[in-house]
């Protein structure tokens, strides 16, 4: 339903014209996120400021029935932030005050605006850190991130956002705002609600505020880069390593082709002919990384490395992550489309996904360029395509289908940590039972019983 | 590899959101069409007619201070300010310019004195002017200065050429290093001379023959901010016509150095001056930058020790790449005390044109600055920019800040200033 001249009059009683906008230009700016086949054109963009601005929002689109889709930075990689069906796009990136830091209890309290690289330096400055790592960091919002229960290559040791959610502020459909949870790591008050509004897509409730657990900053860190002339070689050291004890902060993977796009544009000096790189960062008290990094460095030359490096400072253990993390912008940048897949495994079958991977890929005759999180079986093959070429999209989303049949079949997900959005909710069906895919929409109608919240996710 | 074209494609936008992390309009605003991942849709939506050049897509393409921290973070590799300066470009040719434009790049362009003098007389119309003028870059920003604020800068009563001889020569006792030309640029020509003298100075003392040269203009910048390539190519030319006998062009102006470095980029490799320009452009340097790689040190001075820091213009950081000299500079100077303030490379808000039509964003973001100078507890604040200095002094009086903005070529000329 298009939203009407009344509604939109209130909207600007209820945040003043700075708060609100509704050129073409400006809408169109609020019509993507960071995947690159999905557009929806909203027909009013909100910055609101407070939680009350939002109650007042909610009660009014959920009594006049127009969508509203919650937004921070928009930097999502499924589809999630786009507001399919047109309505209302709730910025809450202005709403970015970290409410408190609580160092004695490790607790933090902050907006959903806040941006999590900004939220990390402030705690830095106490000595504290917040792991989650969704490699959009530089701008993505906690916010976001809560409803999207983003993780990254910390996953393995430290786990995921939803790992550190001890409660929240929100606000349900009707405009009521809901307190859950607390400060404390323990809580077993009836459901755990803040869990389920966590990485439920914006389609429960809008986040506004979280408080999160915290954790003191490792004493000592050190980056290992270990270059393999196969990746299944490349997967065998990382089991070998893990089944020693040892748990990385991070273990992540790039294969050949993206080493190469790296050197292409910023060279770090990472050696173009390898076929895997692995990635490791360990920490924790200083003496225990000396000793680890020694018995990583051995296992990776037992299981086959071709050459292993330590970050000589931290100058270079930056430049070895900044290459990483621009894995996916290498991809984008040198295809028309990327379909950037997010498939997850038990760890120890990660080698097999892989291989199958490589099979779907030459079967079909389709670009797959891999990264992932080695360490916990989390693997990012990115289909390259065109969707401006029928007949190479529709071989490319056939590919697609396939890796996640590959991935299921092995006991898997079909995503790990980019979420269902638009992107995959065509596939919710093989990855769930009926009676499950049931549940999460009878959960829906209790929270949300118009169906205003982020409308047109996750099923079908 | 990433060719020129490549790094103007905005189709080659991932939109990984890394230039939300730099940008700092997207900071205080946080509207997407602000930031260059907005702006590369936008762009991408007019070329393939989806979006007309209405009015908001304007206000997009010039809400961009042209920084080019985004260039700088990009992992795709792309220039989001040379795709936001060619669109730029495409609305002037479409939509022609305003007239205020259309008079004053003109006028630059046949006869630069002559507006400067006008500039001058309008600003001494009483309610026209206010005390040491609006922030400036540029005798081109005027175009948007008049209509936004009707504040003018106080012209000097004598220009830099009427103050000091075509060529000045080395310091008497001082080994001879050979000669520059000196690029003075719109604002220490009219506006603020005494720095035009005191960069003139600081280079004799560190041995050279100082050269004002004969025919110089603006260096066109504003024009090719603005969009308008034709007028800048032509200024272009004629500055690089006008220093053509000389090995070495020293500007103290980081603006005025941020363009005559990119000669070559406003020349089509077609274009017959294409040439010349690569080769210019490779002969230009920065006042601290030059200094330092000639080994300068500054005398020492009697009076009593300040305590002074720095505020890198997007210009030089950015633009130019130029970090460690202006500190190496300031840290050998005897009587300074060199104090690095945090965030000292954030913009100062002023971006040229941008300062009025975003008047609010603008000073929130000087805010910002004027919050690390105030906690830096720095005496002074030194730059190497006009356009900052106007900006850091607009905010340190609405701060109310006990603190001094200078020029760098004050503190290198030392103490023997006759004012």
């Amino acid at each position: 339903m298009a939203i009407t001249k009344e509604v939109i009059s209130q909207l600007h009683k209820i945040l003043g014209d700075k708060s609100v906008l509704v050129s073409k230009a400006d809408l169109t700016a609020f019509s993507y996120d960071a995947t690159s086949n999905w557009q929806g054109m909203p027909e009013i963009v909100l910055f609101p400021t407070d939680i009350s601005q939002i109650s007042r929002i909610l009660a009014l689109a959920d009594r006049n029935g127009v969508p509203v889709t919650a937004r921070g930075a928009g930097t999502n990689l499924s589809g999630g932030s786009i507001p399919v069906f047109g309505g209302i796009v709730l910025c809450t990136a202005r709403m970015n005050r970290i409410i408190e830091i609580d160092a004695a209890n490790f607790t933090a309290t902050v907006e959903a605006g806040v941006v999590l690289n900004d939220f990390n330096r402030e705690l830095a400055k106490q000595n504290l850190f917040f792991p989650p790592d969704p490699q959009s960091f530089l701008a993505a919002t906690i916010g976001g991130c809560v409803a999207e229960n983003s993780g990254g290559p910390y996953g393995l040791k430290y786990g995921v956002f939803k790992h550190y959610l001890l409660g929240m502020k929100a606000v349900l459909a009707s405009g009521e705002i809901i307190s859950l949870g607390g400060k404390t790591i323990k809580n077993v008050t009836g459901y755990d609600l803040p869990l389920l509004i966590c990485g439920s897509e914006g389609t429960l409730a809008v986040v506004t505020q979280a408080t999160l657990k915290l954790l003191p900053m490792p004493e000592a860190r050190q980056t290992v880069l270990a270059v393999f002339n196969d990746i299944i070689t490349a997967n065998a050291a990382v089991s070998r390593i893990l089944s020693k004890g040892i748990r990385p902060a991070k273990t992540e993977l790039i294969d050949n082709w993206i080493i190469r796009r790296i050197e292409e544009s910023a060279p770090l000096g990472l050696p173009v002919e390898a076929e895997a790189i692995l990635l490791f960062e360990l920490d924790g008290a200083t003496e225990t990384v000396r000793m680890e990094t020694e018995k990583v460095v051995q296992m990776c030359y037992d299981a086959g490395a071709a050459d292993v490096r330590q970050a000589r400072d931290k100058k270079e253990a930056d430049n070895f992550w900044t290459a990483r993390r621009m894995g996916f912008s290498a991809i984008y940048g040198n295809a028309p489309t990327a379909m950037a897949e997010d498939v997850t495994v038990p760890m120890d079958k990660l080698p097999e996904l892989m291989e199958r991977v490589k099979r779907i890929g030459e079967k079909n005759d389709i670009m797959i360029v891999t990264m992932g999180h080695a360490g916990d079986g989390n693997l990012h093959p990115c289909i390259l395509t065109d969707k401006k070429n029928p007949e190479h999209y529709a071989r490319a989303q056939k590919t697609a289908q396939e890796i996640f049949d590959a991935a299921l079949e092995l006991n898997g997900v079909i995503s790990g940590e980019h979420g269902i959005g638009l992107e995959k909710k065509k596939y919710l069906k093989k990855a769930m039972s009926p009676e499950a895919i049931e549940l999460l929409k009878k959960i829906k109608t209790v929270f949300d019983p118009n169906g205003i919240l982020n409308p047109g996710k996750i099923w079908e | 590899m990433i060719d020129q074209k490549m790094k103007i494609d905005p189709d080659r936008c991932m939109k990984c959101g890394f230039c939300m992390s730099v940008c700092p309009v997207y900071d205080i605003d946080h509207i997407e069409n602000h930031v260059a991942r907005g702006r590369n849709v936008l762009v991408r939506m007019v070329r393939d007619g989806e979006l007309s050049l209405e009015d908001d897509y304007r206000r997009c393409l010039y809400s961009c201070l042209l920084c080019r921290r985004c260039d700088a973070v990009c992992p795709a590799n792309l220039s989001p300010a040379e795709i936001t300066l060619g669109a730029r470009n495409e609305v002037i040719e479409k939509k022609g310019m305003s007239w205020l434009q259309n008079i004053i790049y003109n006028g630059i362009l046949s006869k630069r004195s002559m507006v400067a003098r006008f500039v001058g007389l309008a600003g001494l119309i009483p309610g026209l002017s206010v005390k040491g003028g609006r922030p400036l870059r540029h005798l081109a920003d005027m175009a948007s200065f008049i209509p936004g604020a009707l504040s003018l800068p106080k012209l000097s009563s004598r220009p830099l050429r009427k103050r000091v001889s075509a060529v000045t020569k080395p310091s008497a006792g001082v080994k001879e290093k050979g000669e520059v030309a000196v690029f003075p640029g719109c604002m220490y020509e009219y506006f603020l001379p005494d720095i035009g003298e005191d960069i003139i100075v600081s280079l004799a003392k560190a041995g050279f023959s100082v050269v004002l040269p004969e025919g110089l203009n603006c260096c066109g910048l504003s024009m090719h901010n603005a969009g308008d390539f034709k007028t800048s190519s032509l200024l272009a030319s004629r500055n690089i016509e006008a220093l053509a006998s000389y090995d070495h062009v020293i500007t103290g102006c980081a603006t005025c150095g941020s363009a005559l470095k990119d000669y070559h980029k406003w020349f089509s490799e077609e274009d017959p001056m294409y040439g010349r320009a690569v080769e210019f452009s490779k002969k230009v340097s920065d006042f601290s930058e030059f200094l330092v790689k000639h080994g300068f040190r500054a005398e020492g001075s009697s009076s009593e020790p300040m305590t002074v820091t720095y505020h890198d213009p997007c210009h030089l950081r950015l633009h130019q790449g130029v970090y460690e000299a202006p500190r190496e500079l300031l840290s050998s100077i005897d009587g300074v005390k060199y104090v690095e303030m945090e965030n000292a490379d954030a913009c100062c808000g002023l971006g040229g044109s941008f300062s009025i039509a975003h008047k609010e964003v603008s000073q929130a973001i000087q805010s910002k600055k004027m919050e690390s100078i105030k906690n830096s507890g720095a005496q002074a604040v030194v730059t190497s920019c006009p356009g900052c200095m106007f900006y850091l002094a607009h905010g340190i009086r609405r701060n109310r800040l006990p603190v001094e903005v200078m020029h760098i070529s004050r503190l290198t000329r030392g103490d023997n200033r006759i004012d």
